[in-house]
């Protein structure tokens, strides 16, 4: 351990000591109170940031599930997106008129979550004992066969066509009256911003469970599974168990954030949105940012689906409406460019910061720890 | 290293933004009309998404960019993500939004998916936005009784109409089809579709058509767009030995692949495609080998060499232009912003409510490429003409209207 | 015998006939596959990475053969012409992926050797991202049919009852062949040795002076020869190519090189047999809407049973 150092002095040092959270946080809760960032970034951007910040909360509840799973206890999940889509089916079949359950939004969001959940403990139960990359494998396929059975149970899912429409949540009233003096209506479709703090509370809730979890008995056994597993069991630890209960929480969680999407869209949207590119841009999320770290997955969701939903279609209306392109020729088209942009991104921040954006403290200091050991080696 | 850097940044747009803001400027510009399409320009369906854009801007080229006295922007929106690869719910969403946010938009173009437009129906409408898809074909879109339980009043939270389409729905293709197979002396067939909405939803209607009509149906499945061949699913067809297998669905979900295993098997039935396939990179991806004289398109609207007046001129414009003759899609993606620029000439004025009750008023439209029709009280076009084209030398080629 | 002993008799043939129609191509396929595989395994085997770049690798091979068959005419050439033309691309294309693999290695995983195990699997991603956008302003966006060089002829006559051309012939003439070669070369060869060795303790191979560098390299060389040979292949059997095409040719590859046990040569074979021909039944006798989900129910219920793979060796797994 370092000893303590005095106290700096300058000012950017005492504010880099401050916790930065509440700061975010803040900027985040105010955002769409403000009114205005909102329309001049519109104007800017043409992209309505705060209803693309609702979706981007949306995946990271997702992207904390798949880390949990991932990021914590090590094990290599390339299938979280059937979990998401079982939430947003679960949650279709118990909203849409089509069905006579109509149990709205709460109960759907339970149900969700507990039903992911038990599919992940179904699949997890006998899978889970396989070799790391044999259970990659296993979820992969496992949401394959999701996906495909949704598209083909067309007489409950409704095949390609999707579940629709699912109606939005009902406000209880002691929030509407005060909600309407900061100027939000009672209209879910027309003001983005009630999905927006929905989404964001369920978050916050989120990052202050897998907080505490992260310091607990069960969640200190996850990385020690993760580390070491061997090694772990005979501190006494029960693998399985806690491999299962980590499988169980992430893959409820993804639940949660499928009911959240399917509600946010008022539809399942079809069974392709759940498909394998959405789960493997969910891993590049968790790593890019740092396994392990709740601020790196975050940061990792930020930047990527970001990208994706914002920075992509905002350079892409920039360059259109800069018309440097009359001829609309095709090696000029941004969208011919787009997965290259996007590849590219994933391999330099790969390559620059390999242990993620903003690691766990621990992989940190491991890794530099294994530096170090290597230059000895190197050395010798 | 300052971490808190990022913090203040973030601070000091909110505050530059809400300063901007509060200074009051936007509202747009009164002379300009922007007309916006929201395809999938990412990912599988991005050739067939060329052909519509392409459609649409030969549209704005032959008016020079204007309308009265409004000058015409395009807007060429992706509702598909480099993530994803192909359409995402979200980007539909954000798409909408941004249609609905901007002054200047007067005209959506879109959506290519049904389960897309399903999305950003609801949106456009309470925005009385005008919608015109040139290739959504879900029929519960549209019209009562033919869709899911509520369709299509879920889609139009205001009552009225906003949505569009000139494609044909599929209750006209997959009937037709089935009665030109009978003339051609088809008694068995094997119906197959990609899975998707459009392709299941027209494969059911030929099946119905064709037990109607007494032509037996010898079994019907669904493939998966991802394989990358589809022999032994052909040599279990051969055993059975149709007369014609009927494929729902379009180039990229495989048409050309089917149409060459067929051959590979030793099939040598023929192979009857709705108009999603009417493109030549169908006959590109099939190798015209294993297309000519056997491969049946059904196309809604007269195909290019058989067009007169303002069809031909288009045709000729678009051969000028890309070298080729136009796609079954870049004749509809034509049609549509043919339609919205008539809705904005019909109207005269900047407002989206009058933009698009004009747009339903459009009656015996003629000056498009696929002939005279207008628009119904669904928002569907009337037009009934169906043309019957087959595959020869390596080329489409007419062989007749099929009548009703 | 009655007429209608005779007819289930027929009928009983006829089933018969079908079956190992659906078994033939299922092989086929599924030789195919196993050349995807192997490449997989084999970079697996070496540095634990998921080469999710491997199928776009194959990808690019296939356009190339593509273009080299416009360039030189093919379609059109006399018989041969023809066959020294495709002599050439089974030279010319698995050294382009050989050489392309490599210089992806080189430039984007060797930097990563030391970063966590994940790391280079976000980078595999990002390759794959920027190979397809390299397809699609090659080829274009829609799927383009690779002209019929070979013929389609029944080699079993022309009113057999069984399809088995000139084409199925090529698959597994070409595949068979080179499969045993890999394996003596892995076998018997000193540089296959320390493959092994590598494979096995990568610390303790570079302490026995094997230049662990050296064997990585020449193992993304022969991984992307095996997929250049495979996408040519490929491309004169299946006849389609398309810039999206390595995603599905990766994941069967990847499920194949793991239902057989990740690392193992013959068990990647395997495993690509086993999903050629799943997928052969699977549309024959359970529907073809349902053929992919069964190959993954497979794999799973197999790896349940079988917790190192077919043919995988009951080892631990590293710490």
């Amino acid at each position: 351990m370092n000893k303590r150092q005095p106290a700096p002095r300058s000012l950017t040092a005492q504010l880099d000591r401050l916790p930065q959270w509440p700061l975010y946080l803040g900027i985040l809760l105010l955002y769409p109170l403000l009114v205005y960032p909102e329309k001049v970034l519109f104007q800017w951007t043409e992209i309505s940031v705060g209803m693309q910040l609702t979706y981007i909360f949306i995946y990271a509840i997702l992207a904390l599930g798949l880390n949990v799973v991932v990021g914590y206890t090590g094990i290599l999940h390339l299938g979280i997106a059937a979990f998401f889509g079982i939430g947003a089916y679960i949650t279709g079949i118990l909203t849409v008129p089509a069905y006579p359950f109509g149990i709205g939004f709460v109960g759907s969001l339970i149900c969700a979550s507990l039903g992911a959940a038990l599919a992940g403990l179904l699949l997890g139960a006998p899978t889970l004992r396989l070799r790391g990359d044999y259970v990659a494998i296993v979820t992969l396929g496992f949401g394959e066969v999701t996906r495909f059975s949704l598209r083909n149970l067309e007489e409950i899912t409704a095949g390609m066509r999707g579940l629709n429409p699912i109606p939005p949540p009902t406000l209880p009233a002691f929030l509407a009256t005060p909600l309407s003096w900061l100027g939000i209506q009672n209209d879910w479709a027309l003001d983005y911003r009630l999905f927006y703090y929905l989404a964001l509370g369920l978050l916050l809730v989120v990052i202050l469970l897998l907080r505490n979890l992260e310091r607990s008995r069960l969640g200190r056994a996850w990385v020690a599974i993760r580390e070491d597993e061997l090694a772990a069991t005979c501190m006494g630890i029960n693998a399985a168990r806690v491999k299962l209960s980590a499988f169980a929480l992430g893959c409820g969680l993804a639940g949660m954030a499928g009911c959240l999407y399917a509600t946010a869209l008022t539809s399942t949207a079809g069974p392709d949105a759940f498909d394998f590119s959405r789960s493997v841009i969910m891993l590049c999320c968790v790593i890019l940012g740092g396994l392990g770290s709740l601020r790196g997955t975050l940061l990792g969701v930020l930047l990527l689906i970001g990208f994706d939903n914002v920075a992509a279609p905002a350079l892409d209306g920039f360059l259109q409406r800069a018309n440097i392109n009359p001829d609309d020729n095709p090696w000029l088209t941004f969208s011919n460019w787009k997965l290259m942009c996007f590849g590219l991104a994933l391999i330099l921040m790969m390559r620059f910061r390999p242990e993620g954006l903003l690691p766990s403290r621990q992989v940190e200091a491991e890794l530099h720890s294994e530096a170090q050991l290597h230059r000895e080696g190197a050395s010798i | 290293m300052i971490r808190i850097l990022p913090a203040i940044l973030l601070v000091a747009l909110l505050a530059i933004t809400t300063l901007v803001g509060l200074s009051g400027s936007g509202g747009g510009n009164p002379d300009v009309i922007k007309i916006v399409s929201s395809l999938p320009r990412t990912g599988s369906a991005k050739s067939q998404t060329d052909t519509i854009v392409n459609g649409i801007l030969i549209a704005l080229e032959e008016a020079d960019h204007r309308v009265g006295d409004f000058r015409i922007v395009y807007g060429d929106w992706d509702d598909a993500t480099a993530g994803a690869g192909q359409w995402t719910a979200e980007a539909e969403t954000a798409n909408a939004n941004r249609a609905v946010q901007d002054p200047d938009v007067m005209a959506y173009l879109g959506t290519y998916n049904s389960g897309a437009s399903k999305i950003s129906m609801p949106i456009l409408n309470r925005a009385h936005l005008l919608m015109v898809s040139p290739a959504a074909t879900w029929p519960g879109l549209t019209k009562p009784d033919m869709g899911d339980p509520g369709e299509p009043e879920i889609y139009r939270p205001t009552g009225e109409i906003n949505f569009l389409r000139l494609v044909p729905t599929d209750d006209l293709q997959g009937p037709r089809g089935a009665a030109w197979a009978k003339e051609m002396g088809v008694k068995r067939v094997y119906v197959l579709d990609d899975n998707e909405v459009y392709g299941k939803g027209i494969a059911n209607l030929f099946i119905d058509a064709c037990q109607d009509l007494g032509i037996e149906v010898l079994g019907h499945e669904s493939i998966d767009v991802k394989a990358q061949e589809f022999k032994p699913l052909m040599a279990m067809i051969k055993s059975l030995d149709p007369d014609m297998i009927y494929f729902g669905g379009t180039t990229q979900t495989k048409g050309g692949q089917i149409a060459k295993d067929m051959v590979a098997a030793g099939l040598d039935a023929r192979l009857m495609v709705p108009d999603a396939c009417f493109e030549n990179a169908f006959i590109d991806s099939a190798g015209a080998e294993n297309v000519n004289d056997r491969v049946f398109v059904t196309f809604g609207g007269l195909p290019p060499e058989e067009l007169t007046g303002p069809g031909k001129r288009f045709v000729e414009n678009y051969r000028r232009r890309f070298g080729r003759d136009p796609e079954g899609y870049a004749i509809y993606g034509y049609e549509a912003a043919k339609a919205a620029l008539e809705a904005i000439r019909l109207a005269g004025i900047k407002d989206r409510d009058a933009i698009r009750k004009a747009a339903i008023g459009i009656k015996n439209f003629d000056q498009g490429a696929v002939g005279t029709w207008s628009f119904d009280k669904n928002g569907d076009s009337t037009l009934g003409t169906i043309s019957g084209i087959r595959v020869h030398n390596g080329k489409f080629e007419f062989v007749k209207v099929l009548s009703e | 015998m009655t007429p209608a002993l005779l007819l289930a008799q027929t009928a009983d043939i006829d089933a018969w006939q079908a079956f190992w129609q659906y078994a033939l191509i299922g092989l086929t396929n599924g030789a195919l596959i196993a050349l995807v595989a192997l490449g997989y395994t084999m970079v697996y085997g070496i540095i634990e990475l998921i080469n999710f770049a491997h199928g776009d690798v194959f990808m690019l091979g296939a356009f190339l053969a593509l273009t080299l068959i416009g360039a030189m005419g093919l379609e059109q050439a006399g018989a041969v012409q023809l066959w020294l033309g495709i002599g050439l691309l089974f030279v010319v294309v698995p050294l382009f992926c050989a050489v392309l693999n490599v210089t992806i290695d080189r430039a984007v995983y060797k930097p990563l050797r030391n970063a966590p195990k994940l790391a280079p699997l976000v980078s595999a991603i990002g390759v794959s991202f920027v190979l397809m956008n390299v397809g699609l302003l090659w080829h274009g966006a829609a799927d383009k049919h690779f002209p019929d060089l070979v013929s389609r002829q029944n080699l079993l006559g022309e009113n057999a009852a069984i399809e088995f051309s000139y084409k199925d012939l090529l698959v597994i003439g070409m595949t068979v062949p080179i499969m045993i070669a890999l394996t003596g070369f892995v076998k018997g060869t000193r540089l296959g040795k320390a493959m092994r060795a590598t494979a096995q303790d990568p610390v303790a191979a570079t302490l026995m002076g094997i230049n662990a560098d050296r064997v990585i390299a020449v193992t993304f060389a022969i991984g992307g020869a095996l997929a250049g040979a495979a996408s040519v292949i490929y491309g004169l059997y299946i006849n389609t190519v398309g810039y999206q095409m390595g995603f599905t040719n990766g994941l069967y590859a990847f499920t194949a090189a793991v239902l057989g046990g990740i690392g193992n040569i013959p068990g990647a074979v395997l495993g690509g047999l086993v999903i050629g021909l799943a997928r052969s039944f699977g549309s024959a006798y359970v529907g073809e809407r349902w053929t992919s989900a069964l190959v993954f129910v497979i794999l799973i219920a197999i790896l349940i049973f079988r917790p190192n793979g077919l043919l995988g060796a009951r080892t631990r797994e590293k710490v």
